[in-house]
């Protein structure tokens, strides 16, 4: 026998005291496990939502939207002075053009016009506004759409991904004439990497690569260092908008601010902010629910347990003052009431664990609806129309009916640990007491 | 030897100074029965506590072998609890729900003893106290209250004590039981050598000692010894015990 089996034997001393204190243990021990499950399931799907949402914040010239609009376009200095702001780790600018197939370019498009193509047509030119509109189509040619880009990053050609298919990735920093063409674009001009074109006034530009962006419209398009399309389309220094990208999803909104203080009325700044904040609030008051569901369950378990263990001690008290007279040190004697206080929470945490499992997905589902419920009235679908106010309602409802807690076998690591954290912190101040009792004590009131 | 210089000890009760133990000074030799009497109230059970190291002297010496116990560390002064000293309490006060062999085999655990020796030594002790070897696993709520105070004695010698302190062990057992009691605390201490101090009511028991310390509002006033024991004792008990 040692002290610790003492210990453990001394914790069925008083068996119905031992199945209440284990049931009630056992609750706060899987409330506990459920919150922590819930956390990290919260927390990894709020991270999702942040990384799916770019940290990136848009610059367009004011009034300006690619080739919609008017106004004064920005210029390369312009977005250059943002790389001083706070929480700015980059910033780079893309000027777009458009080269008309045959006067422009030895290129042809890779997009037929069709039905929306046309009805474009119609809305910029008078002449066919009067046109009916179900009459045939004229035949015309779609421009190519061509972007100097200062980085070769997905955002700086509007798409979410970007994918060098062959040959190599364009020198965005440099001054020479060459490009990296969309798939469908080489496709349509028999381009490989190598093969050359002509475009502004039959200046020759070779092929360093072939990209796919996953998306028809930029794979139709073709991107160039943007100091030589600033020099090639005679407009040095412009850009038609900056990509400034920030450390993290949650300084945007500080970062937006301080931008529009820079620029002024010069620029329109566009962040994903108000959807990333609209995706993560409900997220984030789960989790508020959670931390404090947690520390509430582990601090009602380490109540429960200190007020057992100061009854046990108090109880016990003559006996304390035996061991001390027949030689027990009070470390022996304290390491012998936390094996007990141990012994409960551990039996605690074996039933809350197995609760824990039964009832981690139905509760977090629980706090999932009581949370939407509050929350989705029109936060997420007010976006003004642009369409992805829209499109990240729907990551928001996604985010919220797909969350689901993972059980693995860290759950008993867990479990033990918050045992063994409840036990320690149950068992402190009974420790306390054992150490005050004074071995005189057995002589009196026998 | 054991030897009491000037020993006091006063307690704060409420704001009044309770002082149960005034200035007591004796000498036991090594291997002699001592009993302690005295009314109810004068200080004996605080002189037994303080023998054993169980409550710190307001001021005085305790000295065993020369060296005074009252000044020791913490850890010496359980070591000195440990393997000096052998309680048994008028309540038994063992552990209830140890057997019987497991209470005497806990201070052998405290010392360190292997378990197979601890087992081997508390078996013999208990027979040696007479309980026989179906009781051995008994809790001690299924004993008779002279069998549990056989195992506080067993429990007492387990770690060969040079000192047993006893407070009243037979204050709970009819006077045939006491007498056997007290008579088994005999023998054994005898056979090892051990010194006994014992507090009792029972003038009967006291008349089989050594040396009888008479206590009285904490002062020591009589000493009286057997014809073994040269009087007066009270400051110097010399021992010439056969
Ligand atoms: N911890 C304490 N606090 C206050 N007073 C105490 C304490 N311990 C003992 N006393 C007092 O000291 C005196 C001696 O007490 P003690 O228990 O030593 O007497 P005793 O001779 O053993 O009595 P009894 O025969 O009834 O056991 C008593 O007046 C008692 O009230
Ligand atoms: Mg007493």
């Amino acid at each position: 026998m040692s002290t610790v089996s003492r210990g453990v034997r001394n914790a069925f001393r008083n068996p119905i005291r031992t199945g209440g204190v284990t049931i009630i243990l056992g609750l706060s021990v899987g409330l506990a496990l459920v919150m922590l499950l819930s956390l990290k399931a919260v927390q990894g799907r709020i991270d999702t939502v942040k990384s799916s949402i770019g940290n990136t914040i848009t610059v367009s010239p004011a009034g300006a939207r690619g080739f919609d609009g008017g106004g004064e376009p920005l210029t390369q200095a312009q977005l250059d002075s943002l790389k001083s702001l706070p929480n700015v780790t980059a910033v780079t600018g893309t000027l777009n053009d458009r080269l008309t197939p045959v006067t422009d370019t030895s290129l042809a498009s890779a997009i037929d016009p069709g039905t929306l193509g046309n009805r474009a047509r119609r809305a910029t030119n008078p002449d066919s506004a009067n046109a009916p509109t179900g009459g045939p189509q004229r035949t015309f040619s779609l421009p190519v759409m061509v972007t100097g880009v200062g980085a070769v990053t997905p955002a700086a050609v509007n798409a979410t991904s970007l994918k060098l298919v062959s040959g190599t990735t364009l020198d965005a920093a440099g001054t020479t004439n060459t490009a990296e063409v969309g798939q469908a674009l080489a496709t349509k001009n028999n381009l490989v990497v190598g093969s050359t074109f002509t475009a502004y006034t039959g200046t020759k530009i070779t092929v360093v690569g072939i990209f796919d962006a996953g998306n028809q419209f930029t794979n139709a398009g073709l991107m160039m260092p943007i100091k030589s399309l600033q020099a090639l389309s005679a407009q040095p220094g412009q850009v038609s908008s900056g990509t400034v990208t920030v450390n993290s999803v949650t300084n945007l909104e500080s970062a937006v601010i301080a931008i529009k203080a820079k620029l002024g009325t010069a620029a329109d700044v566009v962040s994903q902010q108000d959807s990333a904040t609209n995706a993560i609030a409900p997220l984030e008051s789960i989790k508020t629910v959670s931390t404090y569901s947690l520390i509430g369950a582990l601090a009602a378990g380490s109540v429960i347990t200190f007020l057992t263990m100061l009854m046990i001690v108090r109880e016990r008290r003559r006996e304390i003052g035996v061991l001390k007279a027949i030689g027990a040190s009070n470390i022996k004697i304290t390491t012998q009431f936390v094996s007990e206080a141990f012994t409960l929470t551990a039996m605690g945490a074996v039933l809350g664990v197995i609760g824990g499992l039964v009832l981690a997905n139905p509760i977090l589902k629980v706090l999932v609806t009581s949370n939407t419920a509050t929350s989705t009235g029109g936060s997420f679908g007010g976006g003004g129309g642009r369409g992805f106010g829209r499109a990240f309602g729907a990551i928001g409802g996604n985010t919220l009916t797909t969350l689901q807690t993972t059980i693995g076998f860290d759950i008993l690591a867990y479990g033990l640990l918050a045992a063994l954290i409840i036990a320690f912190l149950g068992s402190a101040l009974p420790a306390w007491l054992i150490a005050k009792v004074r071995p005189a004590e057995v002589m009196r009131g026998e | 030897m054991l030897t009491v210089t000037k020993l006091h000890k006063t307690f704060n009760s409420h704001g009044n100074l309770v002082t149960a133990v005034d200035n007591v000074s004796f000498t036991v030799p090594d291997g002699i029965f001592a009993a302690i009497i005295g009314k109810s109230g004068s200080g004996k059970s605080t002189l037994l506590s303080l023998l054993g190291a169980l409550d710190i002297p307001t001021s005085g010496k305790v000295e065993v072998d020369g060296q005074d116990i009252t000044k020791l560390s913490d850890r010496k002064l359980i070591r000195y609890r440990l393997t000096q000293i052998g309680f048994v309490f008028q309540g038994y006060n063992l552990i209830p729900n140890l057997s019987a062999i497991e209470n005497v085999m806990l201070p052998m655990e405290f010392a360190g003893v292997s378990t197979k020796q601890r087992r081997t030594r508390a078996e013999d002790l208990l027979e040696q106290v007479g309980l026989t070897a179906d009781k051995l696993s008994r809790k001690p709520s299924r004993l008779s209250g002279g069998e549990q105070q056989r195992v506080a004695i067993a429990r007492a010698l387990a770690n060969r004590p040079k000192l047993i302190l006893a407070d009243e062990p037979t204050g709970n057992l009819d006077s045939a039981t006491g007498k056997l009691i007290v008579d088994l605390l005999h023998h054994l201490a005898k056979k090892q050598n051990t010194t006994i101090i014992a507090v009792t009511h029972d003038l009967e028991i006291a008349r089989q000692t050594d040396l009888t310390l008479k206590l009285a509002d904490g002062k020591m006033t009589v000493a009286s010894s057997s014809a073994a024991v040269p009087e007066p004792a009270v400051h110097a008990a010399k021992a010439v015990h056969a």
